[in-house]
Order: structure tokens, then C-alpha cells, then sequence
């Protein structure tokens, strides 16, 4: 059931999850077109989160931009972009480089693996900031079965310190290690299923990363006598018209729908990209989902061993870290 | 004249289908092979001789073992699908 | 007592297929082909041909290739147009498959569904004489000559300013017939494949039977999986069901004939569970084509789309990029399946070609099936209830009822 509505303010909004944002032309939203989301949002019940870009947005939008409840989702270090000094406690900054200082309640750290590697310690300082802290690898196609072992070794050093917090008193949230410890069911993305995307354009897409494809006309895989794609599931006038959206939910994923990485995002862009078919993830996304499940089992184990801990989760031992090399056993 | 005269198991029927195999894809293999290529040449010339041998091992090990009816000028076939010998004469 | 059914696919579910598409060229342009991108200029270079082997050989040990046995398939347009090539292709994989000790030497057949129209000229009979314990052949004639030529007729000499074969009005019944008795003597036994389109249904029942008589005891006859059907064309269908059924068992074809429209395992429900298994090999066979390109079927192909972008999944220089493999992999009946087939009544036997739910499919997706052939399969279900009621109680009047039950083999599901 949709529930949020994602409002893509300008094509250079800032990028807050695996997909770049490749678009470098501003392109503000129309205030019309903003105008008539916001409708579409109020009338349907959804939850707006605008999507910022990093350059201040004229006087006119304020006004209409705080009609309604909402969440902002911005670069760091861009200043208040709708003069209300005190922001929403769900707003995200979303950044490519480690901040000096995580002013949001929560942060969307998008990083490469090597980059998260080599700067693993910093990232490690940001746990105790109290914010959220969603680390996003950007080049999950690249991942290896030989960067296992490095990706387990960080994995662990973190882990170590996540314990030291919570033994403190002070439990953090780190999107890799922590969810996991909390979920009883799969907590993904959802995009096309609990949220929309709405674009400059005025159209609606499953997340802003089919929008960038579009623009960057990418290879139109439905028809090939066209050659680009049009990625839009629906518009403010006609309303969204989502083909086969039952393969968007967990229990057409053949996959997924046994999986226990719940923390997984089941990023159906990447999803798309990499085998490409929407429901079914690469064996890369599969492969790091594992590694951090079972690391969280390692740090709620150990939690565990101080206290009482999340008694009614049980995180199992398993034998694999691919569900698509025991998939025959379900 | 076609008579059924026993059965063999699965597994029993397993072992000579690949002999027979085998043995069919060494003749059809010989027909390309010429002896210009020593080495592969000796090699399936070999192997013939040894397939050819657990072939025929096999009809005398069955044979024994199940006491078929047997005719003279007759030999015995086997049916890949259900396992079955018959006496053909 | 015997009721002949259709031949159980040789090694059936544990041999890999392997298919080569030799050439794209063909001599007829026949109507209800699926390969709708046909043409002169896509012949495989020999080359190409042995680098795919030499990759498909070095992966012995790999799990996509871990078959007992394999099946090395050669499609075109008209395979046997490149019968040289074909030749030098399986002198190589004989010859490599022994060098390298390979356990497929054990075990292998080349297959070929050839039109028919070249099968007695001597580079082709040559082959098969070399060949012959290691071939699967089949010819397809569809019928009557009214109901062959209806559709398989000669392409025009000069190909559209694309490239792209056309039909011309000459049928080729003509010439498959008078190779159909060498055929069957080198392969007895041997089926032959009929496709019924909208147009081909009143002729049917004179078709099936018309293939009996010139010796071809198995026909393998299917309705195409496309979009092509009337309104009231599955009402003529069961109607020509029927009366097949009635000339078959009146007839006592059964003993001797079989024909696939009929079989005791289809129209009953199926468990969403315990029968949630995906029909159709693609994914787990492999395909080539002359520029290198590796396919999880042929219909992925270019050649074989009437829309979407060919699915490839890997070329001979690269190998195969495995996660384009997982959603083949992973696909199951119901997760495919509208919710009507997942309840229907009658489901089993209702086939589906992946290659055409993914051209038909609203989004690029292999997961949602193609339902074109819904009422044409209930027409079928119907037809086979008479045919296996009639037949049961004629057994029973025979007092041969309990016999052919007892001798009757268990039918593995099929596979495509």
C-alpha cells in the first residue's frame, strides 16, 4: 500500500541511495507541478519527503513546500533551505564524503567499497554522533566474492565498537549492523510498492533512479525499434499506472521472499540493472546482504552476552551466503 | 523371431548403456580419426579394445548371473526403456 | 496391450542443451514462424563455433554445466543449409570430447528439426551415415499438403530492403513429402512436429491422419503460444479434437499412433506447492549465435523478438554474466501465473514458452505469463476427456482395461 510520495524537486536533487545522480542541468519543478503532487499526496494520504537539490530555492516554493507535513531529504551542508531553522527530527542529509559534523537527525553516507574501506574509522567515529547513520555503497555491480573477507573484516571492527555504545548506554543505529538486531520481516526500499516518485517532469517513476535513466537515455529494453526508454508509471493527470506491480512486493521474489536479511533494501533498480528483472537481486546484493546479517547475529550475540537483548529475535546460522545456491532446499 | 528372456536393474542397465555409448561414439570417432594424429590415434585405438572388452564382460557377467535362454545363431538384445533382454534369433 | 505414447526426450531432465544458430537463412519464409527476423546475412563463422566449444568444454566442472549427458542442437532459419559447418563443429566436439576425457563423450546427441526440404542430398546423408548412432533428426511436415502449404511455403527470391526473407505463394509440401520414407528408414520411430495456427484448425483431423499414413507414428502437435486466436476458434478446435478422437480409437490407431493432443495427465488442477515447478528449460539450455552472443533459449534472441531487446546473457569472449541467468533460475509456476491459472481447474498440460512471455509481457520481465492459449487448452482438456473416456470404456468392453493399466510406464513431466 503506498504511503509515501517522493517529490524530485530539481533533476540535480541530491542522490541519497545506491543509484547516482548522473543529471548535472537544473531543472526545478515547475511550482504548478508542485503544486498538483502535493494535492496528489494530500488526497491519497502519503507521506511527502522532498528531494532537494543544493542551491536555495526561490521565495515562492517556501510557502507551498510547507503546506504539508513533510520530511526533507538534502545535501550536507546546505543552508536551510526553507528558513525554518529547526528541521523535521526525520529529515536526512544524504553527503558522498564523511561531514566534519552530522547536523540531521539521520545521514545517508553514500560511499564506494574501497572508499568505505579506507575509511572505515571515520565512519566508525560517526556511531556514537547519535544520529541515524545509512551507509549506501554506490558500486555494489563491482563487488566481488574476493572482497568477502574484507567486507566480514570491517564488518567486525564496527562491530566492536557498535558493542562498546550499547554497553555505554548510548545504543546507536547503523543501518548495516543495527536493523537487522530489530527486524522480524523484511524492511526494504519498497519503491513502486509503499512509495512513489515524482519527477520534474511531472510523471511518476518507481524511484528517482528510473528518472536518471530515462533522462540519460538509457537502452529502451522493452521495445528495441525505440530507442530510448520512457520509465514513467503514471502522471498528475492521468494518475500512476504501475504495469505489473505485483512483481514489486516480497512475495513475487522468488528469492526473497525466504530470505532473513531483512535489512536487505531489495533495491529493484540494482535489481534491474544487474539481472534484469525487477524481483530478482544479483548475486553482489545477495552476497553483502549475508555478510552483514550474519554479522549483526555476531554483535547480538555479543550484546547478548552482557544483558537481555531483543529475546524474540532470533537470527540463524546458516551455510550460505548466496540463497541462490540453496534455492532448490526451499 | 523376438523373445523377452529376462530383465536387468536400472543400475545394471546403466552400465552398458554407457559401454554401448561409448562404444558408439569410438567407432564414429575412428572414422575421423586417421592415424596422422599418433597420439589421440594410439589413444582411441586402446580404448576401443578395452570398451569393446567390458562390453562383452558385461553380456558374460549377465548372462551368468541371470542364466538367459540362449539359441544358437541368436543373440541377446537389451531395450534402454524398460530394462528388458530378449533373445533374438 | 499397449497404448503407444510420444517418445520420452532422450536423457530427459539431465542432459544440457546446447544450441548453435548456425544460420538465420532458411529456403521456405513460413507464416506462423516465430523467428520473425530471418535473413541471409547471419551465417556462424567457424570460428565463433569453436571458441563457444572450447568455453562450453573448459566449464566442465561448472555447475551450469554439470550434466551427465548433452545435447548439441543446431537451429537456424534451415540448419542444414550450413551442412559443412555442422560437420566440422561435430568432428571438433568428437574429437575434443575424447582428447579432453570430457564425460560427455559418454553421453551426447546432435538434434536437428530440419524442414525437410535438403535431407536427401549427399553432404546431408554423408553426415548422418557418419553420425548415425549420435543423431536425433526430426522433419517437420504439417499435414495434408492444403494444410502444409498453407503456411510453409518458399520464401521470395529477393530478400525486403532490410534483408528480411518473404513469403512467396509456392508451398513445399512437394518436397518434404518425397523424404519423408528415407527419413523413416534411418529413423524409425522418428515424430514429427506440426504447429496449428488460427487458419489450420478445420484441417486437423485430415492432417494427423495423413501423417499416419505415410509411416510417421508420432506426431508432436501444438497450438503456437502467440496471440493469434478468433473469437469461437477454440469451439472449432474441440470439434476437430473430437472427431480426431473418434477416427483414433475407432480407427485403433492408439495401439501404434500416438499423437500429442491426447494424454492422460493433462486438465487436472494443480498444487500450488507441490506443483510449482517451471515447465520450460530456458536458462538451463544455452544458445549461440554467429556473432558470439550467448541466449538462455533461442526465442531471447533478437531474431525471435517481435519487441523487446534480445536477453543476452553472456558471449563467448566473456563467458556468461550468471546474474542475467537468475531470474531463469528462479522461476516457478505461480510466481508467474495470473491468479486465474493458479486456481484453474484444468492447469496441467497448459504450456508456456518463456521466450513469448517475455515478448508479450507488459514490463521487461520473464515473470509474467502469456495467456493467449487459455481457452484453446480448455478446448483441449475437453477433447482429451472424450478421447480418454471413450478409449477407457472401449478397454473395458475389450476386458484389456486392467492389462494397460498395469503395463502402462509413469510419465516424467515433460520439460521443454
Amino acid at each position: 500500500m503506498l504511503q509515501y510520495l517522493v517529490i524530485l524537486l530539481d533533476n540535480t536533487s541530491v542522490a541519497y541511495c545506491h543509484a547516482d545522480n548522473p543529471l548535472k542541468e537544473r531543472n526545478l519543478m515547475p511550482l504548478e507541478t508542485l503544486k498538483k503532487g502535493i494535492l496528489f499526496g494530500m488526497k491519497q494520504n502519503l507521506m511527502i519527503q522532498y528531494i532537494f537539490p543544493d542551491y536555495e530555492l526561490p521565495k515562492e516554493y517556501v510557502e507551498v513546500l510547507e503546506s504539508i507535513d513533510n520530511v526533507k531529504i538534502y545535501p550536507v551542508g546546505c543552508k536551510p533551505i526553507t528558513g525554518i531553522n529547526d528541521g523535521n527530527e526525520a529529515d536526512v542529509e544524504a553527503t558522498n564524503a564523511i561531514p566534519e559534523k552530522v547536523k540531521a537527525r539521520n545521514l545517508v553516507l553514500r560511499l564506494t567499497f574501497n572508499e568505505m574501506l579506507n575509511q572505515k574509522d571515520e565512519i566508525a567515529k560517526l556511531f556514537a554522533s547519535g544520529a541515524r547513520i545509512n551507509l549506501c555503497i554506490t558500486d555494489v555491480e563491482q563487488f566481488t566474492d574476493e572482497q568477502i573477507e574484507a567486507y566480514k573484516q570491517v564488518l567486525n571492527e564496527w562491530n566492536s565498537i557498535l558493542l562498546d555504545l550499547y554497553k555505554q548506554g548510548q545504543p546507536p543505529q547503523f543501518n548495516l549492523l543495527t536493523d537487522r538486531m530489530m527486524l522480524d520481516k523484511m524492511h526494504n526500499c519498497e519503491a513502486g510498492v509503499s512509495n512513489i516518485t515524482l519527477a520534474p517532469n511531472g510523471k511518476f517513476y518507481l524511484c528517482p533512479a528510473f528518472y536518471y535513466d530515462e533522462q540519460m537515455k538509457v537502452d529502451n529494453q522493452l521495445n528495441h525499434h525505440q530507442p530510448t526508454s520512457d520509465n514513467s508509471v503514471g502522471d498528475l493527470e492521468k494518475g500512476l499506472d504501475i504495469p505489473n506491480q505485483q512483481l514489486l512486493i516480497l512475495d513475487h521474489a522468488p528469492l526473497c521472499r525466504n530470505c532473513d536479511a531483512y535489512q536487505c533494501r531489495r533495491c529493484i533498480w540494482l535489481n534491474r540493472k544487474l539481472t534484469w528483472d525487477n524481483n530478482t537481486p544479483s548475486h553482489q546484493q545477495c552476497l553483502m546482504a549475508h555478510l552483514e546479517r550474519n554479522a549483526s547475529r555476531d554483535l547480538l550475540n555479543n550484546i547478548r552476552k552482557v544483558g537481555e537483548f531483543m529475546p524474540e529475535i532470533d537470527i540463524k546460522e546458516i551455510s550460505y551466503l548466496d540463497p541462490f545456491d540453496v534455492r532448490k532446499e526451499f | 523371431m523376438k523373445k523377452k528372456v529376462g530383465q536387468v536393474t536400472p543400475e545394471e542397465k546403466n552400465e552398458i548403456q554407457q559401454l554401448f555409448e561409448r562404444r558408439n561414439g569410438l567407432n564414429e570417432l575412428a572414422k575421423i580419426l586417421s592415424a596422422d594424429n599418433t597420439e589421440l590415434y594410439e589413444k582411441l585405438v586402446k580404448d576401443m579394445g578395452e570398451t569393446g572388452t567390458k562390453f562383452q564382460g558385461w553380456w558374460d557377467r549377465m548372462s551368468q548371473k541371470y542364466q538367459w535362454e540362449s539359441a544358437e545363431n541368436g543373440n541377446w538384445e537389451i531395450n534402454f526403456e524398460t530394462n528388458e533382454i530378449y533373445l533374438v534369433s | 496391450m499397449n497404448i503407444k505414447t510420444g517418445h520420452e526426450p532422450w536423457q530427459h531432465g539431465i542432459s544440457k542443451t546446447i544450441t548453435f544458430i548456425v544460420t538465420k537463412d532458411c529456403q521456405l519464409a513460413c507464416k506462423y514462424c516465430y523467428l520473425v527476423g530471418k535473413n541471409v546475412k547471419e551465417r556462424m563463422p567457424w570460428e565463433v563455433a569453436k571458441t563457444f566449444i572450447d568455453y562450453v568444454l573448459d566449464h566442465e566442472t561448472d555447475p551450469d554445466f554439470a550434466y551427465e549427458s548433452v545435447v548439441w542442437d543446431f537451429i537456424g532459419g534451415e540448419p542444414f543449409l550450413e551442412i559443412e559447418l555442422i560437420d566440422k563443429i561435430c568432428d571438433y566436439i568428437k574429437v575434443e570430447l575424447f582428447r579432453r576425457n570430457h564425460h560427455w563423450f559418454n553421453s551426447y546427441r546432435f538434434s536437428f528439426s530440419t524442414n525437410g526440404i535438403n535431407y536427401h542430398e549427399k553432404p546431408i546423408q554423408d553426415f548422418i551415415k557418419k553420425n548415425r548412432e549420435h543423431l536425433s533428426i526430426g522433419i517437420t511436415i504439417d499435414g495434408t499438403e492444403k494444410k502444409h502449404d498453407m503456411n510453409r511455403v518458399w520464401k521470395q527470391p529477393v530478400a525486403d530492403d532490410n534483408g528480411l526473407t518473404k513469403p512467396s505463394e509456392r508451398g513445399s509440401y512437394k518436397d518434404v513429402v518425397k523424404n519423408i520414407p528415407l527419413w523413416l528408414e534411418q529413423f524409425a520411430g522418428g515424430g514429427t512436429k506440426v504447429t496449428i495456427s488460427s487458419a489450420d484448425i478445420p484441417y486437423i483431423t485430415e492432417s494427423v491422419l495423413h501423417l499416419y499414413s505415410l509411416g510417421i507414428h508420432e506426431v508432436n502437435i501444438n497450438v503456437v503460444f502467440e496471440d493469434v486466436w478468433q473469437e469461437g476458434d477454440d469451439l472449432k478446435f474441440e470439434d476437430q479434437l473430437m472427431q480426431l478422437a473418434d477416427a483414433i480409437i475407432d480407427g485403433g490407431y492408439y495401439q501404434d499412433y500416438a499423437c500429442s493432443f491426447f494424454s492422460e495427465h493433462i486438465g487436472k488442477p494443480m498444487d500450488p506447492e507441490r506443483d510449482n515447478q517451471n515447465w520450460c528449460g530456458a536458462g538451463k539450455m544455452l544458445s549461440v549465435d554467429a556473432a558470439g552472443n550467448l541466449y538462455p533459449c533461442t526465442r531471447f534472441a533478437q531474431y525471435s523478438l517481435r519487441d523487446k531487446e534480445a536477453w543476452i546473457i553472456g558471449n563467448i569472449k566473456d563467458g556468461i554474466d550468471k546474474n542475467k541467468l537468475r531470474p531463469f533460475l528462479t522461476l516457478d509456476r505461480t510466481t508467474q501465473s495470473p491468479q486465474k491459472c493458479i486456481e484453474c481447474e484444468v492447469a496441467s498440460g497448459c504450456a508456456w514458452c518463456q521466450g513469448e512471455n517475455y515478448d508479450a509481457a507488459k514490463t521487461h520481465t520473464v515473470f509474467e505469463r502469456a495467456t493467449a492459449i487459455c481457452l484453446m487448452h480448455k478446448a483441449r482438456v475437453r477433447a482429451n476427456n472424450y478421447y480418454w473416456n471413450k478409449l477407457y470404456r472401449k478397454l473395458e468392453l475389450e476386458d484389456l482395461r486392467e492389462q494397460y493399466e498395469a503395463n502402462k510406464r509413469e510419465m516424467k513431466p515433460e520439460i521443454c
